[in-house]
């Protein structure tokens, strides 16, 4: 082998162990998936023991009236939660970022809600909802109103999993636009005021849109995470009443345990990859386009 | 001369007597062995914990046991019955993952063990087990493959089974002169006369939450009233005059419940009975000892038991656990001597007396037991009816449980028509029996 071919490896040489354990760690258990997606498999027998169907799984999977309604389910609740999510979140954010007393101690309080268990949060709320015991139904008669199904009615069960995924995780979005407005130029700010503009129009004008891309990146880990949550809704309503919060991971989880369909569960599991894998493409092609137009700005405004 | 004979002779006689007692005793060969057994969290087997260092200390043989939340533990044996060796040498298994396993082969044929001299003790007793859980947890033949029939075998043995009961308030129902219900039509009416006599206290206390909770608690009043989910072709007829009686049964049960009765799960509907909440509970017999401890309930000494109400016919609850040898089990024999002597008379009465659910006659009619837990001989009778096709025990059933369950909940909360609903679940369940092939011969 030639020096200069020996020279041109190298780089790839030293790449190798990183794609091995990429292939080994992420493929092969994708692959896996996908694989197992196009297979009638039950969890008694061995995956080399199931038949393979082809795409029957996918195909079937779109006549299923409960996989349609638990989709839906899922796109309503995660949504709403992240819409509001982002807007509580970075309101907070813009209004705790300035030094006050005891603003440490806020923040601190402001992100406990995402330290705590999954299952943990779960059964607090449902205790909360408990229609008899629950705080929340005994204060409101105390306050002479009648109590709230929050969990037994199909339409208040999706409103209480919702409140409750809210009350988790909107923290999670305070901390990284605090992150964002901390580390916004100065000099900017500075310049804005210097020029008259307003709070809300220093928010609206300089803040907001330099925050942009750090609230792209926030809203899509939260929505793929909105996605994929399942501990909370199983601990508090399973799903129930009816199919009203039975979300996907909740009906994949049931596929696969409850219903013994490994198969179908794969194939559920895949189509909510798409899912995803689409979001976060329009994301990403909306974020070029985004910068491509700046780009062009700034160069209008060089050249002229 | 004649000494040495003599003394030769004695230690011939001796050596000879010395052997007979060591095959005298059947559990030498595996005195030593540990077995690895796989049992649930649940109050039968928490009895059994207590009884297993007797059975080391009659049989020499050690047991570990790893002890597993009921559905965990499906899933775990799932798992570890797929394997080439296993694990365990005993496990038990919930009522409807029988059809899951002896379908995929995966437990041991009883009989070459009960047919084996040295291993199977003749004072067994099988004809003491209680029939109606021996066709429903431990058999499988007959016409449709999960029942007693002709061709039949055995692949475990009920052990911490289950029928239904109604627990009910002797004192509320003296101050209103109630009689105790022993029919369907008479428990309906009491349920929402209850809360009309006394007020913020609900009728009974049933499960009622989407899925397997609302599945359940429909299921125990479609076999007194007369309903299958399947004819005897498999047919669905789940929405036929009986199951829309059941399902109104439910629905009437539900609306006159204690707050909040429409998402109970089992523990909160059991919860809600012990805290005074409802006078009435119909469910499975193994909640009997929460009643009468005081560290859970508020009702001690104040409930009453009875039969299951009937209907157009008797058929309680069959559910609960059983156990089996599985076939990648590494210490068969072992095991399978385990599983006779927890079974056996002499076993059955050491759980009961420690608080588990017998699975014998004998034992529900045993003066210590009844002297300990008054409830006992009731109990017993119940088992007389405890139905053996209360469910079907097929691989498709947890689909179908499931979708019964959801379209349940949507009926109690969501004001879905009962006829509309049953119509859609018979619907769907012959579309997947059709796919499971049962179909395939008509």
């Amino acid at each position: 082998m030639s020096t200069n071919s020996m020279s041109r490896m190298t780089p790839y040489m030293f790449l190798a162990p990183a794609a091995g354990f990429m292939i080994v760690g992420l493929l092969y258990p994708i692959g896996y998936m996908i694989y197992a997606s196009f297979l009638d498999w039950n969890p008694s027998q061995l995956i080399g023991e199931a038949d393979f169907i082809g795409l029957r799984n996918y195909t079937s999977l779109l006549g299923d009236e409960s996989f349609r309604e638990s989709l839906t389910v899922t796109l309503k609740f995660s949504s709403i939660v992240v819409v509001t999510e982002m807007l509580i979140g970075v309101g907070l954010a813009l209004l705790l970022d300035r030094n006050i007393r005891g603003i440490s101690v806020l923040r601190t309080i402001f992100i406990l809600p995402m330290m705590i268990a999954p299952i943990v949060v779960g059964l607090m709320w449902r205790y909360m909802y408990h229609p008899s015991v629950g705080v929340f139904n005994r204060i409101l008669k105390d306050w002479g109103f009648e109590p709230i199904p929050w969990l037994s009615d199909s339409g208040w069960a999706l409103a209480s999993i919702i409140i409750a995924d809210i009350w988790q995780w909107t923290p999670f979005i305070f901390i990284l636009a605090l992150a964002a407005l901390q580390s916004l130029p100065r000099s900017a700010l500075e310049a804005s005021r210097i020029d008259g503009a307003s709070g809300w129009q220093q928010i609206i004008h300089i803040k907001l849109p330099l925050m942009l891309p750090v609230l792209i990146v926030t809203g899509l880990l939260r929505l793929i995470d909105s996605f994929k949550v399942l501990e909370v809704i199983l601990v508090m309503t399973n799903g129930g009443p009816g199919l009203s919060t039975e979300i996907m991971s909740l009906r994949i989880s049931r596929t696969a345990s409850e219903f013994r369909e490994l198969g179908v569960a794969a194939a559920m599991s895949n189509y909510l990859l798409l899912l995803l894998l689409t979001l976060t493409i329009i994301m990403f092609v909306y974020n070029k386009i985004i910068d491509a137009r700046e780009a062009s700005v700034r160069q209008a405004v060089e050249e002229g | 001369m004649f000494k040495w004979i003599h003394r030769a002779a004695v230690s011939v006689a001796a050596l000879a007597l010395s052997a007979g007692i060591a095959t005298a005793n059947p559990y030498a060969p595996y005195k030593g062995t540990t077995l690895v057994v796989n049992f649930p969290a649940h109050p039968h087997y928490h009895a059994v914990m207590k009884v297993l260092p007797q059975f080391t200390k009659e049989t020499g043989i050690k047991v570990e046991v790893d002890l597993l939340q009921y559905l965990k533990m499906r899933e775990k044996q799932t798992l570890e019955l797929t394997k080439r060796k296993g694990d365990y040498d005993l496990i038990a298994y919930v009522v409807f993952s029988k059809a899951d396993y002896v379908y995929a082969d995966q437990l041991e044929n009883l009989a070459r063990y009960f047919m084996n001299p040295k291993l199977s003790d003749p004072n067994y007793d099988p004809d003491d087990l209680i029939d109606g859980y021996v066709k429903n947890i431990g058999v499988v033949g007959g016409k449709k493959g999960y029942l007693p029939g002709p061709l039949q075998s055995a692949y475990g043995i009920p052990y911490g089974s289950e029928t239904s009961v109604l627990g009910y308030r002797k004192d509320i129902l003296e101050k209103h002169n109630l009689k105790v219900p022993e029919t369907y039509d008479e428990l309906l009416d009491l349920v929402c006369e209850i809360p009309k006599l006394e007020p913020g206290m609900g009728g009974l206390a049933s499960r009622a939450a989407s899925g397997h909770q609302a599945s359940h608690a429909f299921l125990l009043h479609l076999a007194p009233l007369g309903g299958r989910i399947f004819d005897d072709n498999w047919n669905p007829i789940v929405n036929n005059e009986a199951g829309l009686k059941a399902a109104k049964a439910l629905k009437k049960i539900v609306d006159c419940g204690p707050e909040g009765a429409k998402t109970f799960a089992f523990a909160e509907a059991g919860n809600a009975f012990l805290q005074g909440k409802t006078a009435l509970f119909l469910d499975t017999t193994i909640f009997a000892s929460s009643v009468e401890d005081p560290r859970k309930s508020k009702v001690v000494g104040k409930v009453g038991w009875a039969l299951h109400p009937e209907g157009v016919r008797r058929g309680s609850q069959t559910g609960g656990f059983g156990i089996a040898i599985p076939r990648n089990a590494q210490n068969k024999e072992a095991a399978f001597l385990l599983m006779q002597w927890l079974t056996s008379r002499h076993g059955d009465k050491l759980v009961a007396l420690a608080g588990g659910n017998p699975s014998r006659y004998s034992t529900h009619a045993d003066s210590d037991v009844n002297a300990k837990y008054p409830y006992m001989t009731t109990f017993g009778e119940a088992l007389k009816y405890a139905d053996p096709d209360w469910r079907p025990i097929i691989p498709v059933w947890g689909k179908i449980n499931a979708d019964l369950g959801t379209t349940l909940s949507k009926v109690l909360t969501e004001g879905l028509d009962p006829q509309e609903g049953l119509d859609g679940v018979a619907k769907r369940t012959r579309a997947i029996m059709e796919k499971a092939g049962y179909y395939s011969w008509q």
